[in-house]
Protein backbone atom coordinates (compact mmCIF):
# COMPACT_ATOMS: atom_id res chain seq x y z
CA UNK A 1 0.00 0.00 0.00
CA UNK A 2 1.54 3.36 -0.83
CA UNK A 3 1.17 6.02 1.86
CA UNK A 4 -1.49 7.49 0.64
CA UNK A 5 -3.53 4.78 0.44
CA UNK A 6 -2.56 3.90 4.16
CA UNK A 7 -3.49 7.26 4.58
CA UNK A 8 -7.09 7.41 3.32
CA UNK A 9 -7.76 3.98 4.96
CA UNK A 10 -6.73 5.58 8.33
CA UNK A 11 -8.98 8.92 7.38
CA UNK A 12 -12.12 6.07 7.27
CA UNK A 13 -11.81 6.01 10.79
CA UNK A 14 -12.19 10.29 11.06
CA UNK A 15 -16.52 9.89 10.92
CA UNK A 16 -15.80 7.59 14.53
CA UNK A 17 -13.37 10.37 16.02
CA UNK A 18 -15.66 13.01 14.96
CA UNK A 19 -18.67 11.16 16.61
CA UNK A 20 -16.85 10.71 19.79
CA UNK A 21 -15.52 14.22 20.04
CA UNK A 22 -19.14 15.75 19.18
CA UNK A 23 -20.87 13.53 21.48
CA UNK A 24 -17.88 14.31 24.08
CA UNK A 25 -18.85 18.33 23.73
CA UNK A 26 -22.65 17.17 25.42
CA UNK A 27 -20.82 15.87 28.22
CA UNK A 28 -18.45 18.57 28.06
CA UNK A 29 -20.10 21.86 27.16
CA UNK A 30 -23.27 21.34 30.28
CA UNK A 31 -20.33 20.04 32.62
CA UNK A 32 -18.12 22.82 32.10
CA UNK A 33 -20.61 25.94 32.44
CA UNK A 34 -22.68 24.34 35.75
CA UNK A 35 -19.79 23.09 37.58
CA UNK A 36 -17.39 26.03 36.17
CA UNK A 37 -20.33 28.61 37.60
CA UNK A 38 -21.38 26.52 40.74
CA UNK A 39 -17.57 26.45 41.85
CA UNK A 40 -17.97 30.53 41.25
CA UNK A 41 -20.93 30.93 43.03
CA UNK A 42 -20.74 28.41 45.65
CA UNK A 43 -19.43 28.54 49.28
CA UNK A 44 -18.49 25.91 52.21
CA UNK A 45 -19.53 23.00 52.16
CA UNK A 46 -21.07 22.94 48.51
CA UNK A 47 -17.96 24.34 46.88
CA UNK A 48 -16.34 21.57 48.93
CA UNK A 49 -18.48 19.10 47.02
CA UNK A 50 -18.43 20.85 43.26
CA UNK A 51 -14.64 20.95 43.59
CA UNK A 52 -14.47 17.41 44.05
CA UNK A 53 -16.75 16.33 41.43
CA UNK A 54 -14.48 18.59 39.20
CA UNK A 55 -11.34 17.42 40.11
CA UNK A 56 -12.44 13.86 40.07
CA UNK A 57 -12.97 13.89 36.37
CA UNK A 58 -10.07 16.27 36.04
CA UNK A 59 -7.06 14.53 38.00
CA UNK A 60 -8.12 11.16 37.06
CA UNK A 61 -6.18 9.25 33.78
CA UNK A 62 -8.43 9.29 31.04
CA UNK A 63 -7.49 5.65 30.17
CA UNK A 64 -8.17 4.25 33.68
CA UNK A 65 -11.55 6.07 33.39
CA UNK A 66 -12.08 4.44 30.39
CA UNK A 67 -11.53 0.81 31.19
CA UNK A 68 -12.94 1.18 34.40
CA UNK A 69 -16.42 2.48 32.98
CA UNK A 70 -15.84 -0.20 30.14
CA UNK A 71 -15.40 -3.02 32.38
CA UNK A 72 -16.32 -2.54 35.37
CA UNK A 73 -19.75 -0.91 35.57
CA UNK A 74 -21.03 -4.33 33.57
CA UNK A 75 -20.27 -6.01 36.28
CA UNK A 76 -22.01 -3.35 38.51
CA UNK A 77 -25.19 -3.99 36.26
CA UNK A 78 -24.50 -0.78 34.23
CA UNK A 79 -23.95 -1.40 30.21
CA UNK A 80 -23.41 1.55 28.66
CA UNK A 81 -22.04 1.57 24.65
CA UNK A 82 -18.79 2.00 23.65
CA UNK A 83 -19.10 5.18 21.93
CA UNK A 84 -21.48 6.38 25.26
CA UNK A 85 -18.60 5.46 27.73
CA UNK A 86 -15.87 7.15 25.34
CA UNK A 87 -17.67 10.45 25.18
CA UNK A 88 -18.84 10.24 28.88
CA UNK A 89 -15.13 9.94 29.91
CA UNK A 90 -13.62 12.22 27.39
CA UNK A 91 -16.87 14.72 27.79
CA UNK A 92 -16.00 14.73 31.48
CA UNK A 93 -12.91 14.63 31.47
CA UNK A 94 -12.22 18.00 29.10
CA UNK A 95 -15.30 19.53 30.70
CA UNK A 96 -13.36 19.44 33.93
CA UNK A 97 -10.76 21.65 32.45
CA UNK A 98 -12.72 23.33 30.92
CA UNK A 99 -15.00 24.53 33.94
CA UNK A 100 -11.72 26.12 35.13
CA UNK A 101 -11.82 28.25 32.06
CA UNK A 102 -15.14 29.29 33.36
CA UNK A 103 -14.89 29.58 37.37
CA UNK A 104 -11.27 31.50 36.36
CA UNK A 105 -13.14 33.80 33.12
CA UNK A 106 -16.09 35.08 35.74
CA UNK A 107 -13.22 35.49 39.06
CA UNK A 108 -11.31 37.59 36.93
CA UNK A 109 -14.39 40.35 36.12
CA UNK A 110 -13.97 43.26 37.80
CA UNK A 111 -16.29 43.14 41.02
CA UNK A 112 -17.96 46.74 39.50
CA UNK A 113 -19.38 45.08 37.00
CA UNK A 114 -21.35 42.66 39.49
CA UNK A 115 -22.08 46.27 41.46
CA UNK A 116 -23.36 47.83 38.76
CA UNK A 117 -25.62 45.58 37.54
CA UNK A 118 -26.75 45.26 41.07
CA UNK A 119 -27.50 49.05 41.48
CA UNK A 120 -29.55 48.26 38.43
CA UNK A 121 -31.94 46.32 40.15
CA UNK A 122 -30.87 43.05 38.17
CA UNK A 123 -31.33 39.85 40.27
CA UNK A 124 -28.12 37.92 40.50
CA UNK A 125 -29.31 35.09 38.11
CA UNK A 126 -29.91 37.99 35.28
CA UNK A 127 -26.28 39.67 36.45
CA UNK A 128 -24.46 36.16 36.12
CA UNK A 129 -26.83 35.22 32.77
CA UNK A 130 -26.72 39.10 30.76
CA UNK A 131 -23.22 40.24 32.21
CA UNK A 132 -20.76 37.94 33.86
CA UNK A 133 -21.11 35.08 31.39
CA UNK A 134 -21.21 37.31 28.34
CA UNK A 135 -18.14 38.28 29.48
CA UNK A 136 -16.14 35.51 30.71
CA UNK A 137 -17.14 32.70 27.77
CA UNK A 138 -15.91 35.56 25.52
CA UNK A 139 -12.46 35.89 27.41
CA UNK A 140 -11.96 31.96 27.89
CA UNK A 141 -13.04 31.75 24.57
CA UNK A 142 -9.25 30.73 23.08
CA UNK A 143 -8.77 28.32 25.93
CA UNK A 144 -11.99 26.38 25.42
CA UNK A 145 -10.91 25.83 21.64
CA UNK A 146 -7.63 24.39 23.22
CA UNK A 147 -9.64 22.25 25.32
CA UNK A 148 -11.45 21.25 21.78
CA UNK A 149 -8.02 20.45 20.31
CA UNK A 150 -6.79 18.22 23.75
CA UNK A 151 -10.50 16.35 23.29
CA UNK A 152 -9.74 15.44 19.31
CA UNK A 153 -6.94 14.11 20.23
CA UNK A 154 -7.56 12.63 23.28
CA UNK A 155 -10.24 10.46 21.39
CA UNK A 156 -7.49 8.07 19.82
CA UNK A 157 -7.66 6.58 23.19
CA UNK A 158 -11.17 5.28 22.06
CA UNK A 159 -9.83 2.66 20.35
CA UNK A 160 -8.92 0.96 23.38
CA UNK A 161 -12.41 0.28 23.71
CA UNK A 162 -13.24 -1.23 20.42
CA UNK A 163 -14.35 1.88 18.28
CA UNK A 164 -12.62 2.20 15.11
CA UNK A 165 -11.52 5.96 15.11
CA UNK A 166 -8.54 6.63 12.98
CA UNK A 167 -5.93 5.12 15.40
CA UNK A 168 -8.16 1.65 15.48
CA UNK A 169 -7.60 2.00 11.58
CA UNK A 170 -4.26 2.32 11.47
CA UNK A 171 -4.05 -0.29 14.08
CA UNK A 172 -6.02 -2.58 11.48
CA UNK A 173 -4.11 -1.91 8.64
CA UNK A 174 -0.98 -2.18 10.60
CA UNK A 175 -2.20 -6.06 11.12
CA UNK A 176 -2.23 -6.60 7.42
CA UNK A 177 0.07 -4.43 6.07
CA UNK A 178 3.67 -4.23 8.15
CA UNK A 179 5.00 -0.99 7.42
CA UNK A 180 4.87 1.03 10.87
CA UNK A 181 7.13 3.93 9.68
CA UNK A 182 4.19 4.99 7.28
CA UNK A 183 1.46 4.25 8.71
CA UNK A 184 2.31 5.94 12.48
CA UNK A 185 3.06 8.82 9.99
CA UNK A 186 0.08 9.02 8.36
CA UNK A 187 -1.79 8.83 11.03
CA UNK A 188 -0.20 11.82 12.80
CA UNK A 189 -0.74 13.38 9.68
CA UNK A 190 -4.39 12.33 9.70
CA UNK A 191 -4.70 13.93 13.39
CA UNK A 192 -2.96 16.94 12.11
CA UNK A 193 -4.91 17.61 9.57
CA UNK A 194 -7.50 17.57 11.77
CA UNK A 195 -6.83 19.72 14.50
CA UNK A 196 -4.33 22.40 12.76
CA UNK A 197 -7.51 24.08 11.16
CA UNK A 198 -9.42 24.67 14.85
CA UNK A 199 -5.79 25.70 16.06
CA UNK A 200 -6.04 28.47 13.36
CA UNK A 201 -9.37 28.96 13.94
CA UNK A 202 -8.09 29.67 17.40
CA UNK A 203 -5.63 32.04 17.15
CA UNK A 204 -7.88 33.79 14.63
CA UNK A 205 -11.10 33.73 17.82
CA UNK A 206 -7.95 35.10 20.13
CA UNK A 207 -6.67 37.99 17.98
CA UNK A 208 -10.46 39.19 17.83
CA UNK A 209 -10.85 38.60 21.53
CA UNK A 210 -7.59 40.40 22.96
CA UNK A 211 -6.32 42.46 20.22
CA UNK A 212 -3.83 44.19 21.92
CA UNK A 213 -1.85 40.88 23.03
CA UNK A 214 -0.90 40.04 19.83
CA UNK A 215 -1.06 36.22 18.72
CA UNK A 216 1.69 33.72 18.56
CA UNK A 217 4.15 34.47 15.54
CA UNK A 218 4.88 32.02 12.41
CA UNK A 219 2.27 29.31 10.90
CA UNK B 1 -36.57 53.59 67.57
CA UNK B 2 -35.86 56.70 68.01
CA UNK B 3 -38.23 59.30 68.22
CA UNK B 4 -39.42 61.01 65.28
CA UNK B 5 -38.16 64.82 65.53
CA UNK B 6 -41.63 66.94 64.49
CA UNK B 7 -41.40 68.90 61.41
CA UNK B 8 -43.70 71.17 59.65
CA UNK B 9 -46.39 69.46 57.17
CA UNK B 10 -45.31 71.62 54.21
CA UNK B 11 -41.66 69.49 54.55
CA UNK B 12 -42.50 66.48 52.45
CA UNK B 13 -41.83 62.40 53.81
CA UNK B 14 -37.72 62.37 53.60
CA UNK B 15 -36.72 60.13 50.95
CA UNK B 16 -33.52 58.55 52.85
CA UNK B 17 -33.22 58.85 56.35
CA UNK B 18 -30.70 57.21 58.25
CA UNK B 19 -30.33 56.49 61.53
CA UNK B 20 -27.66 55.30 63.83
CA UNK B 21 -25.77 53.92 61.21
CA UNK B 22 -23.15 52.11 62.36
CA UNK B 23 -20.52 49.57 59.97
CA UNK B 24 -17.59 47.41 60.91
CA UNK B 25 -15.26 45.43 58.20
CA UNK B 26 -13.95 42.96 60.35
CA UNK B 27 -12.77 44.73 63.85
CA UNK B 28 -12.75 48.30 61.66
CA UNK B 29 -15.47 50.29 62.56
CA UNK B 30 -15.73 52.60 59.13
CA UNK B 31 -19.15 54.58 59.70
CA UNK B 32 -19.48 55.69 63.45
CA UNK B 33 -23.51 56.62 64.44
CA UNK B 34 -24.56 57.57 60.94
CA UNK B 35 -27.45 60.30 61.25
CA UNK B 36 -28.57 61.50 57.85
CA UNK B 37 -32.16 62.54 56.14
CA UNK B 38 -32.26 63.12 52.63
CA UNK B 39 -35.48 65.25 50.90
CA UNK B 40 -36.26 65.39 47.95
CA UNK B 41 -34.73 68.22 45.76
CA UNK B 42 -32.01 67.81 48.21
CA UNK B 43 -28.30 68.27 46.78
CA UNK B 44 -25.80 66.96 49.12
CA UNK B 45 -22.66 66.65 48.46
CA UNK B 46 -20.15 64.46 51.32
CA UNK B 47 -16.97 65.02 51.43
CA UNK B 48 -13.71 64.87 53.39
CA UNK B 49 -10.17 62.80 53.78
CA UNK B 50 -9.77 59.70 52.18
CA UNK B 51 -10.90 56.95 54.39
CA UNK B 52 -13.47 58.54 56.44
CA UNK B 53 -16.12 56.42 54.90
CA UNK B 54 -17.50 58.87 52.54
CA UNK B 55 -18.15 55.59 49.74
CA UNK B 56 -19.28 53.04 52.16
CA UNK B 57 -21.86 55.35 53.29
CA UNK B 58 -23.62 56.08 50.11
CA UNK B 59 -23.05 52.73 49.57
CA UNK B 60 -24.67 51.56 51.97
CA UNK B 61 -27.88 54.00 50.84
CA UNK B 62 -28.58 51.18 47.70
CA UNK B 63 -27.78 48.69 49.67
CA UNK B 64 -24.23 47.75 47.60
CA UNK B 65 -22.65 47.26 51.35
CA UNK B 66 -24.28 45.74 54.96
CA UNK B 67 -23.92 47.10 58.19
CA UNK B 68 -24.68 45.72 61.50
CA UNK B 69 -26.41 48.54 63.22
CA UNK B 70 -28.71 51.07 62.94
CA UNK B 71 -31.65 51.54 59.88
CA UNK B 72 -31.95 52.77 56.43
CA UNK B 73 -35.17 53.64 54.92
CA UNK B 74 -36.01 54.69 51.93
CA UNK B 75 -39.13 56.10 51.15
CA UNK B 76 -39.96 54.63 54.69
CA UNK B 77 -39.33 51.17 53.25
CA UNK B 78 -36.47 49.95 55.29
CA UNK B 79 -33.08 48.54 53.80
CA UNK B 80 -31.70 45.29 54.72
CA UNK B 81 -34.49 43.25 55.94
CA UNK B 82 -35.29 41.60 52.95
CA UNK B 83 -33.75 41.10 49.47
CA UNK B 84 -37.21 41.89 47.73
CA UNK B 85 -36.94 45.93 49.78
CA UNK B 86 -33.52 45.98 48.66
CA UNK B 87 -34.33 45.25 44.93
CA UNK B 88 -36.84 48.09 45.31
CA UNK B 89 -34.50 50.41 46.57
CA UNK B 90 -31.62 50.02 44.27
CA UNK B 91 -34.36 50.44 41.30
CA UNK B 92 -35.30 53.43 42.96
CA UNK B 93 -31.36 54.62 43.14
CA UNK B 94 -29.16 55.72 40.56
CA UNK B 95 -25.56 54.83 41.24
CA UNK B 96 -22.84 55.91 39.15
CA UNK B 97 -19.15 54.68 40.37
CA UNK B 98 -16.26 55.99 40.05
CA UNK B 99 -14.72 53.40 37.50
CA UNK B 100 -17.95 53.82 35.29
CA UNK B 101 -18.59 50.36 35.40
CA UNK B 102 -20.44 50.27 32.19
CA UNK B 103 -20.78 46.73 30.41
CA UNK B 104 -18.36 46.42 27.85
CA UNK B 105 -19.25 43.86 26.09
CA UNK B 106 -23.12 45.84 25.87
CA UNK B 107 -23.35 48.85 23.13
CA UNK B 108 -23.99 52.48 24.66
CA UNK B 109 -27.69 52.20 24.03
CA UNK B 110 -27.91 48.68 25.18
CA UNK B 111 -26.22 49.35 28.69
CA UNK B 112 -28.86 51.95 29.19
CA UNK B 113 -31.74 49.76 28.02
CA UNK B 114 -30.70 46.68 29.78
CA UNK B 115 -32.25 47.10 33.38
CA UNK B 116 -35.52 49.23 31.37
CA UNK B 117 -35.51 45.66 30.03
CA UNK B 118 -35.01 42.51 31.88
CA UNK B 119 -36.29 44.37 35.28
CA UNK B 120 -38.77 46.93 34.38
CA UNK B 121 -40.17 44.63 30.90
CA UNK B 122 -40.43 47.32 29.12
CA UNK B 123 -40.85 47.14 25.22
CA UNK B 124 -37.29 47.36 23.02
CA UNK B 125 -38.98 50.28 21.56
CA UNK B 126 -40.02 51.99 24.63
CA UNK B 127 -36.52 51.06 26.37
CA UNK B 128 -34.73 52.83 23.76
CA UNK B 129 -36.94 55.64 23.26
CA UNK B 130 -36.40 56.16 26.89
CA UNK B 131 -32.76 55.41 26.69
CA UNK B 132 -32.20 57.68 23.82
CA UNK B 133 -33.66 60.66 25.62
CA UNK B 134 -31.22 60.14 29.19
CA UNK B 135 -28.04 60.24 26.29
CA UNK B 136 -29.28 63.72 25.06
CA UNK B 137 -29.38 65.11 28.32
CA UNK B 138 -25.87 63.82 29.19
CA UNK B 139 -24.99 64.89 25.35
CA UNK B 140 -24.11 61.90 23.72
CA UNK B 141 -26.67 60.59 21.69
CA UNK B 142 -24.30 60.31 18.46
CA UNK B 143 -22.82 57.73 20.63
CA UNK B 144 -25.37 54.72 21.32
CA UNK B 145 -23.98 52.28 19.12
CA UNK B 146 -20.34 52.57 20.12
CA UNK B 147 -18.78 50.12 22.36
CA UNK B 148 -17.99 51.49 25.72
CA UNK B 149 -13.73 51.35 25.00
CA UNK B 150 -14.16 53.18 22.16
CA UNK B 151 -15.12 56.66 24.50
CA UNK B 152 -12.84 58.88 26.25
CA UNK B 153 -13.90 58.21 30.51
CA UNK B 154 -15.43 61.78 30.70
CA UNK B 155 -17.88 60.38 27.80
CA UNK B 156 -18.13 56.81 29.55
CA UNK B 157 -19.17 58.15 32.44
CA UNK B 158 -21.92 60.34 30.87
CA UNK B 159 -23.21 57.03 29.81
CA UNK B 160 -22.73 55.60 33.25
CA UNK B 161 -24.78 58.93 34.13
CA UNK B 162 -27.63 58.21 31.49
CA UNK B 163 -27.73 54.40 32.38
CA UNK B 164 -28.30 55.67 35.90
CA UNK B 165 -31.25 57.96 34.99
CA UNK B 166 -33.08 55.62 32.68
CA UNK B 167 -35.16 54.12 35.96
CA UNK B 168 -36.44 57.73 36.66
CA UNK B 169 -34.70 57.04 39.74
CA UNK B 170 -36.02 58.83 43.09
CA UNK B 171 -32.33 59.84 43.91
CA UNK B 172 -29.04 59.62 42.58
CA UNK B 173 -26.00 59.01 44.08
CA UNK B 174 -22.46 59.79 42.93
CA UNK B 175 -19.26 57.63 44.08
CA UNK B 176 -16.32 60.45 43.23
CA UNK B 177 -17.90 60.70 39.61
CA UNK B 178 -14.87 62.61 38.44
CA UNK B 179 -12.03 61.07 40.46
CA UNK B 180 -10.51 58.60 37.44
CA UNK B 181 -10.60 61.45 35.14
CA UNK B 182 -8.07 62.95 33.66
CA UNK B 183 -8.47 66.66 34.42
CA UNK B 184 -9.65 67.67 30.84
CA UNK B 185 -12.74 65.23 31.21
CA UNK B 186 -13.78 66.53 34.33
CA UNK B 187 -15.31 69.49 33.35
CA UNK B 188 -18.07 67.53 30.52
CA UNK B 189 -19.01 65.21 33.58
CA UNK B 190 -19.54 68.39 36.59
CA UNK B 191 -21.62 70.01 33.35
CA UNK B 192 -23.65 67.28 33.38
CA UNK B 193 -24.20 66.93 36.95
CA UNK B 194 -24.88 70.54 37.48
CA UNK B 195 -27.61 70.52 34.51
CA UNK B 196 -29.17 67.22 36.69
CA UNK B 197 -28.92 69.58 39.39
CA UNK B 198 -30.67 72.45 38.09
CA UNK B 199 -33.41 70.25 36.80
CA UNK B 200 -34.70 69.20 40.31
CA UNK B 201 -32.91 65.69 40.70
CA UNK B 202 -32.02 64.58 43.88
CA UNK B 203 -28.82 63.82 44.68
CA UNK B 204 -26.25 62.60 47.01
CA UNK B 205 -22.63 63.40 45.56
CA UNK B 206 -18.88 62.13 47.29
CA UNK B 207 -16.34 64.44 45.39
CA UNK B 208 -13.60 66.61 46.57
CA UNK B 209 -14.64 69.16 43.88
CA UNK B 210 -15.32 72.14 46.04
CA UNK B 211 -15.97 74.52 43.10
CA UNK B 212 -19.06 71.95 42.47
CA UNK B 213 -19.76 71.89 45.81
CA UNK B 214 -20.12 75.32 46.26
CA UNK B 215 -22.31 75.51 43.32
CA UNK B 216 -24.65 73.03 43.40
CA UNK B 217 -24.65 71.92 46.79
CA UNK B 218 -27.65 73.10 48.90
CA UNK B 219 -25.64 71.07 52.15
CA UNK B 220 -22.48 69.99 53.10
CA UNK B 221 -21.52 66.84 54.91
CA UNK B 222 -17.74 66.38 56.05
CA UNK B 223 -16.83 62.85 57.38
CA UNK B 224 -13.94 62.17 59.29
CA UNK B 225 -12.99 58.78 60.78
CA UNK B 226 -16.45 57.40 59.93
CA UNK B 227 -18.42 60.02 61.32
CA UNK B 228 -20.03 62.92 59.99
CA UNK B 229 -18.38 66.28 61.83
CA UNK B 230 -20.29 68.53 60.11
CA UNK B 231 -23.72 68.65 58.19
CA UNK B 232 -24.67 72.16 57.23
CA UNK B 233 -26.01 74.22 54.54
CA UNK B 234 -23.57 74.92 51.66
CA UNK B 235 -23.15 78.83 52.73
CA UNK B 236 -22.47 78.54 56.66
CA UNK B 237 -19.91 75.10 54.83
CA UNK B 238 -17.24 77.52 53.21
CA UNK B 239 -18.04 80.48 55.11
CA UNK B 240 -15.72 80.24 58.27
CA UNK B 241 -18.17 79.00 60.53
CA UNK B 242 -16.85 75.46 58.98
CA UNK B 243 -15.74 73.13 62.43
CA UNK B 244 -11.98 73.47 62.57
CA UNK B 245 -10.89 69.89 61.19
CA UNK B 246 -13.42 70.69 57.85
CA UNK B 247 -11.24 74.04 57.27
CA UNK B 248 -7.92 72.19 58.00
CA UNK B 249 -9.24 69.76 55.03
CA UNK B 250 -10.60 72.48 53.11
CA UNK B 251 -6.93 74.19 53.67
CA UNK B 252 -5.45 71.18 52.19
CA UNK B 253 -7.43 70.67 49.09
CA UNK B 254 -7.45 74.35 48.10
CA UNK B 255 -4.45 74.97 48.67
CA UNK B 256 -3.17 73.12 45.68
Amino acid sequence: MSMFEIWLGILQGLGITAQVTAYALVFAVPFALVLGVAQFLATGLTRFLVTAVIEFWRSSAVVVLLFVFYYVLPVMGITLSALTVSALVLGLNIGGYASQAVRAGLQSLPAGQREAGMALGLSRPAILLLIELPQALITMSPTFVNNLIQLVKATSLVSLVTLTDMTFRAKEIAQTDYDPVAIYSALLLAFFVVCYPIALAGRWLEARVHPEKGTARGI
Amino acid sequence: MLAQAPHPASETLPLVRIVGLNKWFGALQVLKDIELTVRAGSRIVVCGPSGSGKSTLIRCINGLEHFQKGTIQLEGTALGRNPRDTATARRQTGMVFQSFNLFPHLTVLANCTLALRRVLLKPASEAEEIAMHHLTTVRIPEKAHAYPAQLSGGQQQRVAIARALCLNPRIMLFDEPTSALDPEMIKEVLDVMVALAGSGVTMVCVTHEMGFAREVADQIVFMDEGRIVVHASSRDFFSRAAHPRAQLFLDTILSH
